[in-house]
């Protein structure tokens, strides 16, 4: 089957399968599971023998793993591929592994696209995979350390690079921490979005721009790794 | 002069980077051209100069690491090295070195800086930008634009070799002219080769004012460790029947793997060769005529030929020229093995040649490849030839 499901059952039943080469935009509230959501996409993906390549800018990359440990996800034969922005800014020395690759930091846009690089030829030319799941979670800490128009750069690269290898790629964004004119700039890149709006105790989420009109609202919370889903009256 | 400690570069540039010149590894974004600076930077350490390291992207702490996955090891040479850590301050960090940028997104703060540096340096020294681009990013293209042309001319008054990585985004277009054409003495172009993703990597001297050298582009691998390596992606074996092709393959690889039937290949041989830096993967032939298909498939696109002959059987050179053709190796860069130099009735290379219509150009070397006696002398040749300087 061509394309990517995102594998949240209502969001696919409204919007159906994602073309290949697609950018999305994810953005939302702080605290609103935005990383759990992230983590669900790229699981549903490698169950179906997706790959996906995380750039982890908040988190070792140990740590992105254990979430699926943690879950009880089986991904012991999973192709992921972390780049781990985060150990080697701490100061902590630790070499790379077969799924982990370090940057030197958010800073270091060069080596961060470097390793992403490495993983899109590791999965598609080495291992045949015709699917790929890249996410960068999150642009907005890349954005702490560098101004938009550098960020804007390297995602005008890497959108394309998502483009020519038909992956999916999928960014997120912490709402509310940069301006409007930050955000409608990066807006220009992408395709989509997975829009998360603050709803009454909780957290609701559409998706814009695959279909004519956004999807509804849908109320959500987390269950362990389950994704409650209700949609808005 | 100083060497850049990349094999087949310093052939390219005539020996090297000469005193008080500057060089840019000028990188396509995703291309691992940050190791260039790198490999540079530790061949220079190790071979006793003074170097400078500035640090815009990385922690001052993690370099030494960052080296070792290469296995340079900087601490042997640490007092030759002086860390300017133009990161630090942007993150907030303390820092223990003795050059620190106090605010690296100001170009003010980080000039004054460098040219502190470059002024108490007390002998010729090489100064390695670690990243550019992130200078570029942080102070704006034209401030550093500016700034690289005052610490060029420091660097030429005190004789500093200054080597700068750099990564192409898509910065103005006149950015990327001005830095390709106008702002260094000489200008290395690293590349990617691409279809849906990046999958080989090349290097080519765009310009090096002190050496009329031709565009060449090589391809190349980083192995960690190890650095940079010239990648050859085809190299084929051919030759007769029984004349020692996968004894051949066998002997030069640091892996080998042989499709074969009681000892006689009977599609193909494969290794790979990691000599010197340089690293090739390595095709033998079937010798039988029924396999001539087959070695016709094998020898697309190949970089360059060994021919194997048994120095004792002439009558199998005839077969030997044959093969040749099928391979369609005239032109390319050729080595011819006579094997088996160990045999009383061995011809000598010279009275081989006289059996083969070929230029004297072409190289006939001796080897008994069973015994690996003459086999990486005969890679040595062969991979210069392809690498060699128009």
């Amino acid at each position: 089957m061509s394309g990517y499901s995102l594998g949240i059952k209502e969001i696919d039943d409204h919007i159906g399968r994602i073309r290949g080469g697609s950018n999305i935009m994810m953005i939302g509230p702080p605290m609103s599971c935005k990383d759990d959501i992230i983590n669900i996409i790229i699981y549903n993906g490698v169950k179906d023998n997706d790959a996906a390549i995380v750039v982890s800018t908040r988190e070792p990359g140990e740590r992105v793993f254990n979430w699926f440990k943690e879950n009880k996800l089986d991904i012991s034969n999973a192709n992921i591929g972390i780049v781990d922005c985060v150990t080697k800014t701490l100061g902590m020395g630790a070499a790379d592994t077969e799924n982990i690759k370090r940057a030197s930091s958010p800073v270091d846009l060069t080596g961060i696209g470097v390793k992403i690089s490495q993983f899109f030829e590791q999965f598609l030319m080495k291992k045949n995979i015709a699917n790929t799941r890249l996410c960068i979670n999150s642009l907005s800490t890349i954005l702490m350390y560098s101004n938009i128009q550098t960020v804007f750069r390297f995602l005008h690269v890497f959108t394309g690079r998502v483009k020519a290898a038909n992956a999916l790629g999928i960014y997120v964004v912490e709402d509310e921490m940069h301006d409007p004119q930050t955000i409608a700039t990066l807006k220009q890149l992408f395709d989509g979005m997975i829009e998360i709006k603050a709803s009454g105790d909780g957290y609701a989420m559409r998706v814009v721009g695959f279909t004519p009109k956004p999807t509804p609202w849908f109320n959500y919370e987390m269950d362990g790794m389950n994704l409650i889903m209700q949609e808005s009256v | 002069m100083i060497e850049t400690g990349i094999i087949k570069l310093d052939d390219y540039l005539m020996g090297g980077i000469p005193n008080g010149k500057s060089l840019i590894y000028y990188t396509h974004p995703g291309v691992e051209g940050n190791v260039f600076g790198m490999q540079t930077l530790y061949h220079n350490l190790a071979a006793g100069m003074k170097c400078v390291f500035v640090a815009s992207s990385s922690d001052p702490s993690m370099i030494i690491d960052t080296f070792n996955e290469f296995g340079w090891n900087l601490e042997a040479y640490r007092e030759n090295l002086i860390i300017v850590d133009a990161y630090s301050g942007l993150i907030g960090a303390t820092s223990n070195e003795k050059y620190i940028v106090g605010d690296p997104e100001n170009i003010d703060s980080l000039n004054e800086t460098i040219e502190k540096v470059i002024e108490e340096l007390d002998d010729k020294s090489v100064i390695m930008f670690e990243s550019l681009s992130t200078i570029m990013d942080l102070c704006g293209e034209q401030k550093t634009l500016d700034a690289i042309k005052n610490w060029n001319t420091y660097g030429m008054l005190y004789e500093h070799v200054l080597i700068y990585n750099f990564t192409a985004w898509p910065y103005e277009p006149e950015t990327l002219e001005h830095m390709k054409h106008n702002l260094f003495d000489a200008v290395i172009t690293v590349g990617g080769i691409a279809e849906r993703v990046i999958f080989g990597q090349y290097f080519g001297v765009l310009k090096a004012e002190w050496s009329d050298v031709e565009l060449k582009s090589m391809l190349f691998r980083v192995l960690r460790p190890g650095g940079i390596r010239i990648y050859i992606p085809k190299i084929v074996v051919t030759g007769p029947f029984d004349a020692g092709k996968s004894t051949f393959v066998h002997a030069l690889s640091t892996r080998a793997v042989s499709v074969d039937r009681i000892g006689t290949t009977v599609a193909l041989d494969h290794g790979h060769v990691d000599y010197k830096g340089f690293s090739a993967d390595i095709f033998g032939t079937p010798g039988q005529e029924r396999f001539d298909p087959i070695i016709k498939m094998l020898s697309g696109e190949a970089m360059g030929i060994f021919l194997v002959v048994d120095s004792t059987n002439t009558k199998d050179f005839v077969r030997a020229k044959q093969m040749l053709e099928i391979t369609k190796a005239y032109g390319l860069p050729l080595v011819i093995i006579a094997n088996k130099q160990d045999k009383s009735d061995a011809l000598k290379p010279e009275e081989i040649r006289k059996h083969f219509n070929i230029p004297d150009s072409v190289k006939i070397l001796p080897a008994i490849a069973d015994k690996g006696v003459g086999v990486f002398e005969a890679f040595e040749s062969l991979v210069n030839k392809i690498t060699e300087v128009a």
